[in-house]
């Protein structure tokens, strides 16, 4: 078979697969983007073109930037926190001597828990009369989602009970790639642990945290089912993130074009930082394929 | 058969399996009527039975299909379905605000030949009355209904307050007699209900929020009602917890016997009536306070409406469905099985429910005076604003006053760029 022909043959393999994507990615995207244009209320019977109106509005909408705030606050400190997290959970999951795989099977307990399901059980501990935490901290605990600067803080914290593990699985992943031998010949020149573990270990272990970051952020940024069950953006929005805000401007407030272009900006941050995210792995991996 | 073959005759019967689905669907009979309902309780005979007997006495079929029972959902499933033909059903249950909502999009078939206005207000309670009639159309009927009550420690409080300063004293006295009781719990989450107990507050003031079909949100009474609500809180007399309590958070504490007062619907009465409950034969119901004396308590509830998309032959026969479901001895059926208070007056007054029911019949007066929440087209689209600027000034965020003005703003938004 000629170079061309097997070149032809590869590009029909991959049409299918394309056009499955086609319709059900961009597809779909392309009609939210022109329904963002739109002012549509079927309830109502409305729906008109309105070009960069609905854009215009959320400019000016203090609910939409503390959606956009709430959302890039939840992302960035749950985010971090499980990262933190998850290296010593790795570590420790690597170095365990004898049970492996039941100690790994049950620190999964919790990412596997559907989210819906760990964030009622969160919202049964916090329950202000009779939840555990009320029990263990009278009064204070009280009002953990009742007031607007400990709410957002709670479903942070259930995001990072529920999600470390995964990040930990990641870095596992990645622990487990790096060659027993590296350490080993650094130990016998005399590197402590903590050597060990910084000048090898870290930056050997770089892509795999990379990678955890990139998944990790782009699933917090798109954070829907924590915050519903929780508080369903109450007290006063200060919990809401965008996803929140665009299904209740879609469904419940019927706004159609509205809704579809905080769907859009959604979008497009989680674009954006996963492109940041993309070309950070990127760069590491060119240096260390030329040696 | 070999594996593949018969994987492609399971594919075939599939397919075939979906088309007839999808012809029964398109061509249904006049006979076959599908009713969309949210489940009443735990024991589905009783109700079975009435459709039943619908059944029998008309030949025709009744297919009976659950709603999701949160209001929210339910509502985004009936507006995604009708406004996508709205073919997969018939008859369907509506909460009191959607009715003029669904009303106006074209979605509801006009009832006015079945069920006249005049006869609708003469027989059924003037809240529910009022929710169904637009101009002087009939759209859905009343069901059964809900309505908002103030529950008390009859051990701890001599006799039910009428005022909002008799209700706050009357909490600072039980408090000093027994240290540490919460006072009153209400419902503060960031939803509808919150919404319902604004408005009971607003009315108790004297105020409405309604002129024309525009919300008014943003007046001196509702300013007043609003600072009475944070207040609550503010001083006290609520726990902080009720910024973020629903109805059961609210009634499972209240059954623990951690509070002197309650807000909530009639459903919470048979629960604290339990042998097992800690507050049994310690409890008593009465108006919700007002400014100078008893207020009314919000309307909930549900009504049937028929879908306009039906052609004629299914619509006759849906309204027969309705007047069947509708009738005073189903009230009565509902009442006494389920616990659902009759929409019809003439309910109240029969025998076996206050036999059986005497609670739910005693709630004749407060059923009576009961109000709608605003019956505009508006209502559920402005209602997430709505819930979202009082949320934020009962947990103390913002003032009532900006609070209000901010939820004026996104209501005459929804309402002005539809006009």
């Amino acid at each position: 078979m000629s170079a061309r022909s097997e070149r032809r043959l590869g590009a029909a393999l991959v049409v299918p697969a394309g056009a499955v994507l086609a319709i059900v990615a961009l597809g779909p995207l392309l009609a939210t983007a022109w329904l963002s244009l739109r002012h549509r209320v079927p309830v109502l019977g409305e729906d008109r073109f309105l070009g960069l109106g609905n854009y215009r509005a959320l400019a000016a909408d203090a609910r939409f930037w503390g959606a956009l705030a709430n959302t890039a606050y939840f992302t960035a400190l749950s985010v971090a926190l499980e990262l933190l997290l998850a290296v010593p959970l790795a570590l420790a999951l690597h170095h365990v001597g004898r049970g492996r795989g039941a100690l790994r099977a049950a620190v999964l307990v919790p990412w596997i828990l559907p989210t819906v399901v760990a964030a009622k059980l969160w919202a049964l501990l916090l329950q202000p009369d009779l939840g555990l935490l009320a029990r263990l901290w009278p009064g204070g605990a009280a009002a953990v989602l009742a007031r607007p600067t400990l709410a957002l803080h709670a479903a942070i914290l259930v995001d990072v009970w529920k999600t470390t593990p995964f990040a930990a699985l990641l870095l596992l992943a990645g622990l487990q790639s790096i060659p027993e031998d590296l350490a080993r010949a650094a130990r016998v020149d005399g590197a402590s642990a903590l050597r060990v573990f910084r000048s090898i270990t870290l930056p050997l272990l770089r892509p795999a945290i990379l990678l955890a970051l990139l998944f990790r952020s782009l699933d917090a940024f798109r954070v829907f089912d924590v915050v519903f069950v929780l508080t369903e953006g109450g007290p006063g929005h200060t919990t809401e993130p965008l996803s929140l805000y665009a299904y209740k401007t879609l469904l419940r407030a019927g706004s159609f074009g509205l809704g579809a272009a905080i769907s859009l900006v959604t979008f497009l941050c989680v674009v954006a930082i996963g492109l940041a995210w993309l070309s950070a792995l990127g760069e590491r991996r060119r240096p260390e394929a030329s040696p | 058969m070999t594996p593949s073959l018969r994987a492609l005759f399971l594919l075939a019967l599939a397919a075939a399996f979906g088309a007839a689905c999808r012809t029964r669907e398109d061509t249904r009979p006049a006979d076959r009527l599908i009713l969309r309902y949210q489940p009443l309780g735990p024991d589905p005979a009783p109700f079975r039975a009435l459709v039943a007997g619908f059944e029998r006495e008309t030949g025709v079929e009744v297919e009976v299909q659950a709603l999701p029972s949160g209001a929210d959902l339910a509502h985004q499933l009936l507006v995604t379905s009708l406004g996508a033909g709205g073919e997969d059903m018939d008859v369907f249950v509506l909460d009191v605000v959607w009715v003029a909502e669904l009303a106006r999009a074209g979605w509801l078939a006009d009832l006015s030949d079945a069920f006249p206005p005049e006869r609708v207000r003469d027989e059924f309670l003037a809240g529910p009355a009022a929710a169904v009639i637009q101009g002087d159309r009939t759209f859905a009927v009343p069901w059964y209904v809900d309505v908002g009550l103030l529950y008390y420690r009859t051990d701890l409080v001599p006799e039910p307050p009428r005022t909002f300063a008799a209700l706050a004293t009357a909490i600072r006295r039980a408090q000093a007699a027994a240290p540490g009781i919460a006072g009153y719990l209400w419902q503060g989450r960031q939803y509808e209900g919150l919404s319902c107990n604004f408005f009971e507050a607003l009315w108790g003031y004297g105020g409405a929020a309604l002129d024309g079909e525009r919300l008014r949100l943003d007046t001196p009474a509702a300013r007043v009602a609003l600072g009475w609500l944070r207040e609550l809180v503010a001083d006290g007399l609520s726990p902080r917890s009720v910024v973020t309590a629903t109805e059961e958070d609210a009634r499972r504490a209240f059954q623990e016997g951690r509070a002197v007062f309650m807000r909530n619907w009639p459903y919470a009465w048979p629960l604290l009536q339990d042998p097992a409950s800690p507050v049994r034969g310690k409890v008593g119901v009465a108006p919700l306070p007002g400014e100078t004396g008893p207020a009314a308590g919000a309307l909930g509830g549900w009504q049937l409406g028929i879908s306009s998309r039906a052609p004629p032959a299914r619509r006759a026969a849906a309204a027969r469905l309705v007047a069947h479901l509708t009738s005073a001895a189903a009230n009565a059926v509902l009442a006494i099985h389920y616990g659902r208070n009759p929409a019809r007056r003439a309910a109240y007054e029969d025998p076996r429910v206050r036999a059986e029911a005497p609670f739910i019949a005693g709630l004749l007066p407060f059923v009576d005076r009961a109000r709608p929440r605003p019956v505009t087209p508006y209502y559920m689209l402005a209602a997430d604003a709505l819930q979202g600027e009082l949320s934020a000034a009962v947990s103390g965020l913002r003032s009532p006053a900006e609070a209000l003005g901010r939820a004026q703003a996104q209501a005459d938004a929804i309402a002005g760029v539809a006009r």
